[in-house]
């Protein structure tokens, strides 16, 4: 082919060039042409047992490699789990503010949940009534069951929580709620978060939601009750030193 | 190569700690509602990527979203919706307003996190 190609030196230097070009090109490709061979005749060489040797071991790594890739999707999916409950503890005892701890209740239960209805119930002692101390999407309430500022009684697993300190997760038959979980502080059952509804784009809650709805009830209780005892003993400081300047004047 | 700087307008404390987990690698800008995120915008320029939730006090993400794409210098920057409005309507609107991408709460922190990846890396080509 090169034969039929006139000299470079004897065209115009554009149309060379592109000769020249050419030429190289043609050169490389002869060159792939050979190194395509030669690799072939390699393999012609290898012994039949060999390849199915070197077959298999790349059926290993390649299932090593899927297996790898799903640890670590599951190692991944772990993390996020921690990094939700981690997050969500430390939120819950980051203020003393008894307003933003339940403020932090609620969203655990919209960001971290997806609950869309729910109420969360602290017993009170005078007068001694369950109070809902923070509830949202409670307007539907077939039962009647949430009044008022108040839970009246009557969802058997609510009930049930509230006298057992059981987490009750649902379907409960009678019951609305999805999940009712336990507020405790040392052991006693203070009060409970209701869950009644999630949001649409989540059908159920998750296994992994079960560890939150247990830090729930191991922390949010304590960390409110830390939060109330704090801001009564902060008032009635604030009431003693203002008397005690009164007094001083 | 420098980091991307992403902007976090969410009204909820327990997901900016949440994101600050999360996107170790990326240096965060807060905002807690719509107002707020507009006077980070102005105070950093550089801003890389915005995480927005939809329903905030004072100014909204919609209202805040249409305020970002009115702006020539803003609009550029990628915005990804991440709300408890997860209903296909919800989203069609989000993505007619302008959002790059829409994360429906409660998320999963790999899906999440899949979605910056690829909006970071789509913005740095």
């Amino acid at each position: 082919m090169n034969g039929r190609v006139p000299a470079a030196d004897s065209l115009p230097a554009r149309v060379g060039d592109a000769l020249e070009e050419l030429r190289a090109m043609l050169d490389r490709a002869s060159e792939l042409a050979r190194s395509l061979e030669a690799q072939k005749s390699a393999r012609q060489g290898v012994p039949p047992r060999q390849i199915a040797e070197l077959e298999l071991r790349l059926a290993d790594v390649v299932s090593d490699r899927q297996e790898l890739s799903t640890k670590l999707a599951d190692y991944e999916h772990q993390v996020g789990r921690l990094m939700n409950l981690y997050v969500a503890t430390y939120q819950l005892h980051a203020t003393l503010d008894p307003s933003e701890v339940q403020a932090t209740i609620a969203e655990i239960a919209i960001n971290l949940l997806g609950a869309e209805q729910f109420a969360l119930l602290f017993w009170k002692d005078d007068p001694p009534e369950c109070e809902i101390a923070l509830q949202q999407g409670l307007d539907e309430d077939p039962g009647g069951f949430y009044q008022k500022g108040v839970y009246s009684g009557g969802d058997p697993a609510v009930d049930a929580t509230l006298s057992d300190g059981v987490l009750r997760i649902g379907p409960i038959d009678g019951s609305e709620a999805l999940a009712v979980v336990p507020l405790t502080v040392q052991g006693a059952t203070v009060g409970a978060l209701v869950i009644m509804k999630l949001f649409a784009h989540k059908e159920t809650l998750r296994p992994e939601d079960r560890d939150l709805l247990d830090l729930l009830a191991a922390h949010a209780a304590s960390a409110l009750f830390a939060a109330r005892v704090y801001s009564t003993t902060d008032r009635k400081l604030k009431t003693l030193e203002s008397l005690v300047k009164l007094v001083r004047r | 190569m420098k980091p991307k700087k992403v902007l976090v307008v969410d009204d909820s404390k327990l997901l900016h700690r949440m994101f600050e987990m999360m996107l170790r690698q990326y240096p965060l800008v807060h905002a807690y509602d719509g107002r707020e995120a507009l006077d980070r915008l102005a105070e950093h320029k550089d801003i890389d990527l915005i995480l927005l939730d939809i329903n905030m006090p004072r100014m909204n993400g919609l209202e805040f979203l249409a305020a970002v794409k009115a702006n020539a210098e803003l609009a550029r920057i990628p915005v990804v919706i991440i709300t408890t409005e997860g209903t296909e309507d919800d989203t069609e609107r989000g993505i007619q307003a302008g959002a790059a991408a829409y994360v429906k709460k409660p998320f999963r922190n790999e899906e999440l996190l899949g979605v910056i990846n690829r909006l970071t890396a789509s913005s740095a080509a």
